[in-house]
């Protein structure tokens, strides 16, 4: 009997359909079995090259203090270092093994290697370490030893297998390593530096390999984090499905260089942007680190990098990819344009470090908002260089410069730049029209580091009153903010604001006023002093309250500012966190929304914006400040700690710091380390402990010295 | 050893297992895990307070409701609860407990029943003596997690499923808070977050669903300091310190200290019948171990390395030739990091007479030596400061 063709079809499918639901077919392959079995055999392949380190003494924490702050402070990790073995990588048949920086990050003194096959254990030796990818090499008395083959970087793909493995948790190393399955989840991460696996990394394998399911090894698995560097960076998310690997192909690249016992370092071209914006803007150089890589090959500041090493560069990210991988010592070719002119720098070397950036100091405060041409003295730092050269206040500066000719300096903006770019100890001529008869002289001094003491008393007036003067006439400023809502105390007529050198002079809002921003569902309130007169530029303080008090605090600070803000011509802020639990640093662009409102509705003087807080909203100011630098020129916080570790001081962005604790408060050693920090880094930095102070504001002879710093942020 | 040629077979799987995205309608998991389902109860019991969970997860070993579970605070009540796969809620109640294995086995009671009276029950159960004679499984298996984590189950909701590998199967380093866990035995270590708040009693299964382990409790490797993911295998062995009583050659009665292996299987085979006895756990009071005769350079350091300053003369270190500036490193194949590890591992593991075996650092090598201990010397009385003289 034969069967029409479509019967017969359909009874295959039917036939099909009843295998396939309640049993699974047996002579069908397993997959399942067929991975597990290719899974076990990668880990094979790689395990006589997975060796167990076992260190002897050190610390018990690494990094941190390890203990809890007071509610609200964030948790400062100090990592327990176990006690167990750590894994590493052989990477040379003649006894060379790396692994991760971590293992080593509590100092031991002394280190064993066991290799599996090798019944003895080993003295090993740390010959070097690559302080970019925090790994570590290590040297035992061995030959012969198997090397792993390295997965081309080129072939990774997303989705592949990955595996990783390490000798913690079975003391025997003749058994299988420890295998945690995953798959590569990208590439290029940590700036171009890292693979990254959602398999699970931990002490438990940093210094392992992460390993293809054909046996090939990816990379060396250690903590990474794209926030923060160090030995313990990426160490808290451990098993938190985002894992790191640094290439074995780039560490057989280096590794010559390693045996050598050379310490390798981020090559460093020296240069920071001139616009916050790293992503829309052409690069253009906004500072270049004294004695720098570009320093030396001759690029200037306002140059706009195009391409480097070939690579086009659109903008500032770009840049950090392109070099983020570089090691100190390379070379680097660099194409600027410096005006309309393409240049090309060849084989700019790298430099490992730079030379902090100093700021010089002249000695003196300008009178503010004149026009000049020149500017006007208005109070000169005792014993600096502008006192011993003879500079008297009221004597306005015309001209200033390197060497024996002085160039005629416009105002005050002028001459803050023009001495950016000069360092401590560069001599200048400066040429003064003098107080007393009109008498122009040129002297000469030589100019100094700027100094961390605050004058103890300055005098008023510190304004010429002209700031709009010359100015193109401000256009409507609340149509930059188009979802700005008139608050009940608004005086909402502002928007037909007229020429400010009309008939009437503006009567600007003024006072304690609540603005609230619909659209993104935000609050602040500001303070402007009643003398207000946008003829005045002033300071613009920005508070960031400590927890539980946003939105309260108002009233309070505004008290304690009034005459302050109405004698040195200064506007205070406070926007509030959308956090109950504190501020978190991912509300800074929420917050500068609010800050660059203000900025755009008053006459607010650059040079004087301080971000400024108490607790929790002080580390929220040490953050803002950092992130927002074209904005801030100075911190100051009372009880905070510093959170991440500072940037590099700049000299197109100074940044200045007035940091106080009580002596009570529990964090006062964080803090006073977050300060030696910054002095390192060589900011400028006022530190102030009060006697009898918990977490507290100001007591009154601090807020004093407080209230001059603030009023001499502009100092020359 | 790292040539392609060797694995020619495996390349070609590798090639068609580039991606992991192996599952399909006919996943041979969906079975094991629907089988497995009925032979797990969800168990209810004390706590609730203080984070400590008043849920967890048990294993059916017979028809008759025998279930497994750790030996948690969740059984300190009278009230024990168990939910079985189908909804049915049944009182349950404690046989016995081991927490030097970290494991208890309770036991349905049926309203009207004697706890020891056959009950009638004719449940799904996995069938432990099997589950034994499997073996153990290796590192890379891939294993499934099955509990009641976060109790995210109630009544006849099935279980949460886990998938992962063995990551290690090795001895147990764990310790809750400042405490050492008890059970120092075998255990696998699993590629899995399996370890959460209820998930203890936990089954541990092989891919095809078989019964390999007892997902234990939340606590942190000492090892590494990192949360553990593990299970107690079905075949554990652990050996602990047991005080007996003995009779010496004078036939007077002296307590001695002795090693006894206590196994799982040998607990629910006991257990099951009621004749299990939990070990009397004496407390093993510190003694200071046998005398080795090194004098240590000065602890100072959190982990100060054991470096030998001294050694005293005729003692059991100078006759095994250790000499000043050897560094301690290993002791029976144990890493000593420091010296207080040190002391730590002589005070609990030695006594007069044990022969340690040291692994010393001498220059750039290592050096094997045995010791054997004695007993301390007598010390000498402290000095006491001349009384005053009396006027």
């Amino acid at each position: 009997m034969t069967l029409p063709r479509t019967s017969r079809l359909w009874a295959a499918v039917a036939a099909a359909a009843l295998f396939a639901a309640p049993a699974p077919a047996q002579p069908k392959p397993d997959v399942n079995e067929a991975t597990e079995k290719a899974m076990k055999a990668a880990s094979a392949r790689v395990a006589p090259a997975v060796v167990k380190i076992e260190t002897v003494g050190g610390g018990e924490l690494i990094g941190g203090g390890g203990k809890k702050g007071p509610p609200g402070a964030p948790p400062q990790p100090g990592v327990r270092k176990g006690v167990g073995p750590t894994t590493g990588l052989i990477v040379s048949a003649d006894g060379y093994v790396v692994s991760s920086a971590f293992n080593f990050a509590n100092k031991p003194t002394d280190i064993f290697i066991t290799i599996p096959g090798h019944p003895q254990r080993l003295v090993a030796k740390i010959v070097a370490s690559d302080q970019t990818r925090m790994l570590t090499l290590l040297k035992v008395d061995a030959k012969g030893l198997p090397v792993p083959e390295a997965f081309p970087k080129k072939d990774v793909e997303i989705g592949q297998w990955g595996l990783s493995l390490g000798r913690t948790l079975d003391n025997n190393v003749d058994h299988p390593p420890s295998m945690s399955v995953g798959i590569v989840s990208a590439v290029n991460r940590i700036w171009g530096k890292a693979i990254q696996t959602d398999a699970k990394t931990s002490p438990v394998n940093y210094g392992g390999p992460l390993v293809g399911i054909d046996g090939r090894v990816y990379g060396v698995i250690v903590p990474a984090s794209n926030r923060s560097e160090g030995e313990t960076a990426g160490v808290d998310v451990y098993d938190g499905g985002i894992g790191f690997a640094v290439p074995l192909e780039d560490v057989f690249a280096v590794l010559p260089r390693l045996k050598e016992g050379k310490e390798l370092r981020r090559g460093l071209l020296g240069i920071s942007p001139q616009v916050p914006d790293v992503y829309n803007t052409v690069p253009a150089i906004g500072a270049i680190q004294p004695d720098s890589a570009a320093a030396r090959a001759g690029l200037a500041i306002g140059d706009k990098i195009t391409e480097i090493n070939g690579k086009k560069i659109p903008n500032y990210s770009t840049l950090q990819h392109v070099m983020g991988p570089l090691y100190e010592g390379d070379k680097v070719t660099v194409k600027v344009l410096r005006g309309d002119k393409e240049m090309e720098f060849k084989d700019i070397e790298l430099h490992g470090t730079t030379t902090a950036y100093v700021n010089a100091f002249f000695g003196v405060l300008p009178m503010r908002d004149d026009p000049g041409p020149g500017v006007a003295v208005r109070f000169v730092y005792p014993k600096s260089p502008a006192d011993t050269a003879g500079i008297k206040a009221g004597d306005r500066i015309t001209k200033f410069g390197p060497g024996k000719a002085p160039a005629p300096v416009q105002n005050r903006a002028a001459l803050m730049t023009l001495i950016q770019r000069l360092n401590p100890g560069v001599e200048v001529s400066v040429e003064v029209k003098r107080k007393e008869g009109g008498k122009v002289e040129t002297v000469t001094t030589k100019l100094v580091p700027a100094p961390d003491d605050v004058p103890e008393k300055l005098p008023l007036p510190s304004s010429a009153g002209k700031a709009l003067e010359g100015q193109p006439k401000p256009k409507d400023p609340f149509k930059k903010d188009p979802f700005g809502k008139c608050g009940p105390e608004d005086d909402c007529q502002d928007e037909k604001k007229e020429d400010p050198k009309g008939k009437d002079k503006p009567k600007t809002e003024t006072g304690l006023m609540t603005r609230t921003n619909e659209a993104l569902g935000r609050e602040y309130w500001v303070f402007v002093p009643d003398n207000y007169d946008p003829n005045v530029s002033h300071g613009l303080v920005v508070w960031f309250h400590p927890i539980g008090e946003g939105g309260k605090d108002g009233e309070k600070m505004m008290k304690t500012f009034r005459d302050f803000t109405e004698e040195s011509h200064f506007i205070v802020m406070g926007p509030k966190s959308g956090n109950k639990d504190g501020w978190v640093p991912s509300e800074t662009e929420l917050v500068m929304q609010d800050v660059k409102a203000v900025m755009g509705q008053y006459t607010i003087d650059k040079t004087r914006v301080v971000a400024h807080g108490l607790g929790n909203g002080g580390q929220m100011a040490f953050y803002v400040g950092f992130h927002a630098r074209d904005v801030f020129r100075g911190v100051a916080t009372l009880g905070a700690t510093l959170g991440n570790p500072p940037k590099d001081n700049v000299a197109n962005q100074p940044l200045s710091f007035f940091i106080s604790a009580g002596d009570k408060d529990p964090l006062l050693k964080d803090i006073v380390a977050g300060k030696d920090l910054l002095k390192e880094k060589r900011f400028p930095v006022v530190f102030r402990e009060m006697k009898e102070s918990g977490k507290e504001y100001f007591d009154l002879k601090t807020f004093t010295e407080f209230l001059n710093w603030l009023d001499s942020l502009d100092r020359i | 050893m790292f040539t392609r040629h060797t694995l020619p077979g495996l390349v070609a799987v590798a090639a068609a297992l580039a991606t992991p995205a192996a599952s399909s309608a006919a996943d041979p998991f969906a079975q094991a895990v629907e089988q497995a389902n009925k032979k797990l109860v969800k168990v209810f019991g004390a706590g609730g307070f203080a984070r400590l969970n008043n849920y967890g997860t048990g294993i059916v070993i017979s028809k008759e409701g025998h279930i497994l579970t750790v030996a948690s605070q969740l059984l300190d009540t009278a009230d024990l609860v168990v939910h079985l796969y189908d909804g049915q809620r049944l009182k349950a109640q404690v046989l016995v407990t081991e927490p030097l294995l970290d494991v208890a086995l309770i036991k349905v009671k049926v309203e009207g029943k004697k706890i020891e009276e056959p009950n009638g029950l004719d449940l799904d159960y996995f069938d432990f003596d099997a589950a034994v004679k499997r073996g153990p499984a290796a590192p890379g298996d891939w294993i499934i997690g099955l509990s009641n984590t976060f109790e995210i189950a109630l009544r006849d909701e099935p279980l949460s499923v886990q998938r992962g590998v063995i990551s290690a199967y090795t001895k147990m380093a764990g310790r809750r808070g400042i405490f050492e866990f008890p059970y120092t035995g075998d255990v696998y270590i699993v590629d899995a977050i399996t370890n959460n708040p209820g998930a203890a009693g936990g089954a541990l299964l092989n891919r095809k669903g078989e019964l390999i382990g007892i997902i234990g409790r939340e606590i942190k490797n000492t090892l590494s300091d990192t949360w553990m993911n593990y299970a107690i295998p079905v075949g554990a062995k652990t050996v602990v310190k047991e005080k007996v009583t003995v009779k010496d050659k004078d036939g007077k009665d002296v307590e001695e200290e002795r090693d006894r292996e206590l196994s799982m299987p040998e607990f629910v085979r006991l257990a099951m019948k009621g004749e299990y006895k939990p070990i009397q756990r004496k407390p093993v009071i510190g003694g200071q171990g046998g005398y080795h005769g090194i004098v240590f350079v000065p602890n100072v350091l959190e982990r100060t390395p054991a470096y030998v300053e001294d050694v005293a003369p005729g003692s059991p270190a100078d006759k095994a030739g250790l000499r000043p500036d050897d560094l301690v490193s290993f002791v029976d194949g144990e890493p000593i990091v420091s010296i207080k590890a040190f002391d730590d591992f002589i005070k609990k593991n030695t006594r007069p007479g044990t022969v340690v075996r040291l692994e010393v650092r001498r220059g750039e090598a290592l050096q094997t030596v045995e010791l054997t201990l004695g007993a301390h010397p007598a010390r000498p009385a402290p000095a006491t400061p001349p009384a005053p003289k009396k006027p």
